[in-house]
């Protein structure tokens, strides 16, 4: 159980709640509600932005393709242990 | 993790024959790197003439599949067992083959587990790796800079303890098992 309470989408400012829009258009994937790690980065744009910004640079199709980049974050996680 | 598995299927990576590849590619890199970061200090790399013939002839079979360089260091480590030598390396030799995921992509998957797990031996052996298969330093980079941004995310999602909220948005490989192929 998440050890902080996730806020609902229409709980953040309106420009944080453009930034989920863009969580659509990032996964191809129409949420319902914006993914949890979204609404964590978006708890503070200052930090959620650089970050996500470096994120969508090294996810970028380049010399690996972004599904194969997917894949390498996968095994990454698997190694971090981590499930998310 | 259930995230990018989700997503990597959404971007083309669809269906779970990939995915199997993938895990099969970290299960022998890590235990690679197992026996040379781990073991190594304490049963040294045997030499050709130590190994004996049973061992060395699975030391060309290694060399011919890695490029004719020198033999990596685990292979030589367990060779003081030849047969389980040789079906450690079949092992390897299979999850790193060209099939559903080209060998540059696993080699791509096993720099980025040596350099999360911190595996010397792996990081120097996949990094050579890539870059004889013609990946590029910005090429690597990419792979460095995937490894680094998702150790940050993986972390916040660990202390955060978020609950996997994506494994549903890829649909569901209801195919079966595959037939057996050949090398």
């Amino acid at each position: 159980m998440p050890t902080v309470r996730l806020r609902d989408a229409s709980e953040y400012p309106e420009p944080a709640r453009r930034l989920f829009e863009l969580s659509k258009a990032w996964f191809d994937y129409d949420f319902k509600a914006p993914p949890a790690m979204s609404r964590v980065m978006a708890w503070d744009p200052h930090f959620g932005g650089p970050h996500g910004r470096a994120m969508k640079r090294a996810m970028a199709a380049g010399e690996f393709t972004r599904a194969e980049k997917e894949m390498v974050a996968a095994v990454v996680s698997g190694a971090n242990a981590c499930t998310y | 993790m259930e995230a990018h598995t989700a997503a990597g299927k959404l971007q083309g990576l669809d269906g779970d024959a990939p995915w199997y590849e993938a895990a099969f590619v970290v299960g022998v890199t890590n235990a690679l790197n197992v026996a040379a970061d781990g073991l190594a200090a304490a049963l040294p790399a045997l030499t050709d003439a130590e190994a004996g013939g049973e061992a060395t002839a699975v030391f060309a079979d290694v060399r011919a599949f890695y490029g004719g360089g020198e033999v990596p260091t685990p292979f030589r480590v367990i060779a003081r067992d030849p047969a389980y030598l040789a079906d450690v390396f079949g092992a390897v030799k299979r999850a790193f083959a060209d099939r559903r995921l080209t060998r540059r992509h696993k080699e791509a998957l096993a720099f980025a587990v040596s350099l999360t797990t911190r595996s010397p031996f792996g990081l120097h052996f996949h990094l050579g790796e890539l870059r004889r298969l013609g990946v590029s330093e910005r090429g690597v980079m990419e792979v460095v800079g995937v490894a680094q941004m998702f150790s940050s995310y993986t972390k916040i999602a660990d202390t955060l303890q978020l609950e996997s909220d994506m494994a549903h948005i890829a649909p569901t490989d209801m195919s079966g098992v595959p037939e057996a192929d050949g090398e």
